[in-house]
């Protein structure tokens, strides 16, 4: 035990450089993928038909194969058609374009559970569609996404280790490097796993924070 | 030669990891069921001791809140110091300790989404805790935990690939062999595989579909 | 003579964090007899009915059947011989009606399936009934519901039925169905306790009705003495009450 933490007090900060690398890496590429899992579930729901064909086959692509494949297609693969990426801007596509499917598919469930009375009366009371969707829809079915959101949100997290693999210098990769320099990789993914641990458990508790300040009673469930 | 060439000569080698990678996947899968189920019904129906409980949230945490590859490299480097271990065995056993822990969880919401009449109208019929769990509640919490379980069986499938970091030879393994071999457009090899995870996920998905149908019963359709 | 009692309660008491909601109840019922719980909401009385086959364990008090004492040790076969119907029904989800009718038949008394399954067309036809047998607990109405739990429980053979505000999920049109089953069952002999509020059931069909009011039986008698001349003011106040809005 003594040895872990004197192992951990000399290698620590090091492996903390890695923190904003990681943490930068998943807000981008959350936000982004956030913005473009909207489009894609907007042309699920409402699209014509080739924007629903064409949304479909991205999310039904995205998430029926792995990121880490994604991830060396984008950065391994398109270089040989000309399209060049640095690893960190490769990872956050990969991470973007990959968490897009999955909000996609959560955004259009809940847009689709809010109940088909609540657009009406919007158009009813004179409302355009637009405005019943911005107003009406997208308030009641963005709060009934947050926890599944957290839930993908958190997965995304652990995800942006995959972007050890393509070089990005996050957390895996310090800890990679640390054990080969001092050959204990097991002590240092130790450290590195606590990391992580605490990365994720505070995302979630503010992510439920979140949840809270938005709850309604009626629409979201306590 | 040319990248086509380069595929069909090298095509066995790719089957032969995505037969490495089914093996991995049905080896974590089961133990994660066996696991989960255990643990689920611990927390539902064994003792509500601190001591018990306190242990088995713990390990849900730690599983779900840590990148699988940091925990790969936990086990396998930590494992390996003690006694010989392959990076393949290696792989099956975090995998599937990971797995239970998310499987623990869908059973358990499964078990949950029972109505507590269920069980109390078997305890009045005279049925033993044991025999009302068998007979009455279990056959509704699988109608309920299939499709989550379907769910799981995706994002595993997608998981075996990470094994990839500790030297499994798995499909994504071997698709890097062949790139680091040719000079031709690998592009072509990553689309490839990813098909091979796509039609495998597919194929995995409409099993568990027919097996939800044919579950279903009025009350329980999807 | 106590042992010619079908079901002998005595003494039941249970609290619920520290707020007393059986306060000492003791009655006893014969072989044949059917016995109507009434009273407001809250007085105790559903909290009664589990207590007698150990849903609700009692704090306090002895339950005997056909002279056995019903204990934590015997819990199981001693319900099997008590057939108890919910409020809420309560049918197995996933089994069809002829299997929520069979499965405690054979899982539970041990009855061979070709047996069981006789017996199960034979309850449901009883209820009336015998067309649903393939039918799911989801495609039914409330009251087929309802019949096929009562169809459930007399299966299992039992010494005593426990019937638990039965029609008081069902919508109005609903109950009549499920009465006309109970009052048959009562005139054919069969032992029963029933909580309820519909008095038309209470009036026609029970021996004995008991006034039941803060965890505290205040009146018993028969159905003729209770509505036309009880002797306590809250029992008149409580038949007033439901006389009126039931």
């Amino acid at each position: 035990m003594l040895e872990f933490i004197e192992f951990g007090i000399e290698w620590f900060p090091e492996l903390l450089r890695g923190i904003p690398v990681t943490l930068s890496m998943w807000a981008i590429a959350i936000s982004l993928g956030f913005i473009l899992g909207l489009m894609l579930c907007w042309a699920r729901v409402y699209g014509n038909r080739l924007l629903y064909w064409i949304s479909t086959v991205y999310v039904e692509l995205f998430r029926g194969t792995p990121m880490l494949v994604q991830m060396f297609f984008i950065y391994l693969g398109l270089p040989h058609v000309g399209i060049v990426f640095d690893a960190f801007t490769a990872a956050v596509i990969a991470i973007t374009l990959n968490s897009a499917a999955y909000q996609a598919e959560y955004f259009r469930g809940s847009v689709l559970s809010v109940p088909k009375g609540q657009l009406v009366a919007a158009r009813a009371c004179g409302m355009t569609q637009w405005q019943a969707i911005r107003y009406i829809m997208l308030p009641q079915a963005l709060r009934r996404v947050i926890p599944q959101w957290s839930n993908e949100a958190i997965i995304e997290l652990k995800f942006t280790s995959i972007a050890y693999t393509i070089g990005v210098v996050e957390i895996t990769a310090i800890a990679s490097d640390i054990g080969s320099k001092t050959l204990d990789f097991f002590q240092i993914f130790l450290w590195a796993g606590l990391i992580y641990l605490v990365l994720t458990s505070t995302v979630a508790s503010l992510l439920r924070l979140l949840e809270r300040r938005f709850y309604v009673p009626g629409v979201t469930s306590a | 030669m040319d990248i086509y060439d380069v595929l069909i000569r090298d095509f066995p080698f790719l089957l032969q990891g995505l037969g490495v990678a089914i093996v991995l996947l049905v080896a974590l899968l089961s133990i994660g069921f066996v696991l989960g189920m255990a643990i689920c019904l611990i927390q539902l129906y064994g003792p509500r001791t601190r001591l018990v409980q306190w242990p088995l949230l713990l390990y849900e945490r730690i599983f779900r809140g840590i990148p699988i590859i940091i925990m790969l490299f936990i086990f396998y480097y930590g494992i390996s110091g003690v006694f010989d271990i392959s990076a393949f065995s290696a792989a099956i056993l975090t995998m599937g300790l990971r797995s239970g822990a998310y499987q623990s969880q869908i059973f358990r919401s499964a078990f949950q989404s029972v109505p507590s009449g269920q069980m109390m109208a078997a305890r009045a019929m005279g049925m033993s805790k044991i025999k009302a769990i068998r007979h009455i509640i279990f056959p509704q919490a699988a109608r309920h935990a299939i499709g989550p379980w379907t769910n799981e069986f995706s994002s595993e499938i997608k998981e075996t690939s990470l094994a990839y970091v500790i030297g499994v030879v798995e499909l994504t393994r071997q698709a890097h062999y062949i790139i680091t071999s040719t000079q031709g457009n690998v592009l072509t090899v990553f689309a490839v595989v990813a098909l091979l995870y796509f039609i495998l996920n597919r194929t995995g998905n409409s099993l568990l579909y027919a097996f939800e149908r044919k579950l279903a019963v009025p009350g329980f359709e999807k | 003579m106590a042992d010619e009692l079908i079901l002998d309660v005595q003494g039941v008491k249970k609290a619920f964090d520290g707020l007393e909601v059986l306060k000492g109840i003791g009655f006893g019922l014969r072989k044949g007899e059917t016995k109507v719980l009434i009273g407001p909401s809250g007085s105790g009385k559903s909290t009664l009915l589990r207590c007698i086959n150990y849903l609700t364990v009692p704090d306090a008090g002895r339950i005997y059947l056909n002279g056995e004492e019903v204990l934590d040790a015997n819990i199981d076969s001693m319900r099997a011989r008590m057939g108890f119907v919910f409020q809420d029904f309560n049918l197995f989800s996933h089994l069809t009606v002829l299997d929520n009718v069979r499965i405690c038949q054979v899982k539970v008394n041990g009855v061979d399936r070709e047996a069981a399954t006789r017996r199960a067309h034979h309850e449901l036809e009883r209820v009336g009934l015998g067309d649903k047998a393939a039918a799911y607990p989801a495609e039914l109405s409330g009251g087929q519901q309802q019949r096929v739990s009562i169809a459930r429980a007399l299966a299992m053979d039992p010494d005593l039925l426990l019937f638990d505000e039965p029609t008081s999920a069902l919508d109005p049109e609903l109950t009549g169905e499920v009465v006309r089953v109970m009052q048959q069952l009562a005139a054919e002999g069969m032992t029963m306790v029933v909580v309820t509020h519909e008095m038309s059931f209470a009036r026609q069909a029970a021996d004995e009705i008991i006034f039941m009011e803060k965890g505290h039986i205040v009146e018993q008698g028969t159905p003729d003495a209770m509505f036309t001349a009880s002797e306590h003011a809250r029992t008149r106040a409580f038949l007033n009450v439901i006389a009126e809005h039931g």
